[in-house]
């Protein structure tokens, strides 16, 4: 079954089709946890390449790597979202389905701005930033 | 989500993970994610929710 409907692929296709620059998306595969119970007999690892390739299939800026455990990644499986191939620290750990398959599609469509969409003084204020900052966000698949 | 992941395209400085609280259980059992989005600045749980992009930043700079 597609991973969206066609309605929607024509959105994200045309969302796509907008962007600015390329954006590639290095999915990392590895040794998985335990996933918590309920989370049903699904294979992470390969749904992670799914949803990947077939969101990569929907613009010609947007293009899908697989590895086993790439450096910089912690955990498994994952996907790095890489503005013209860069490491920027944006990944995704997990398989983001349901609500937080929109992040991703959201996180692909900033990477491939050349210009931020935040608003000025918060621009502003990340320039004050004078140490490295690591931001983990926890979610679940509402 | 979105919100940290541009933080993080925008500054060198910052870097964005958004986790999946389910298919990671122990480091979320460590961490006390009860409520999500639950927000870890440098690996120390600082609040849950969503909030404001201004008030967002703020907390950031203030972590």
């Amino acid at each position: 079954m597609p991973l969206l409907r066609p309605e929607e692929q024509t959105k994200v296709r045309d969302w796509f089709a907008e962007l600015g620059r390329p954006v590639g998306l290095l999915v990392g595969l590895g040794p998985e946890e335990t996933p918590r119970a309920g989370s049903g007999d699904v294979d992470f690892g390969a749904e992670m390449v799914r949803v990947c390739e077939e969101l990569a299939d929907l613009g010609e800026g947007v293009t899908c790597r697989v590895e086993e455990e790439p450096a910089g990644f912690l955990r498994f499986p994952a996907v790095s979202i890489r503005p013209e191939g860069r490491d920027v620290g944006v990944r995704y750990d997990g398989l983001p389905w349901g609500y937080e398959l929109g992040s991703l599609v959201g996180a692909i469509i900033e990477a491939g701005r050349e210009e931020s969409t935040l608003h000025p003084d918060s621009l502003a204020a990340l320039e004050q930033i004078d140490r490295d900052v690591t931001l983990d966000v926890f979610v679940t698949p509402t | 989500m979105l919100l940290a992941f541009r933080c993080a395209l925008a500054s060198e400085r910052v870097a964005a993970t958004a986790i999946e609280a389910n298919e990671f259980p122990q480091l979320s059992q460590e961490l006390g994610v009860y409520a999500v989005p639950r927000i870890v600045v440098d690996g120390e749980p600082r609040w849950d929710g969503a909030v404001p992009e201004p008030e967002f930043l703020r907390r950031i700079l203030a972590a």
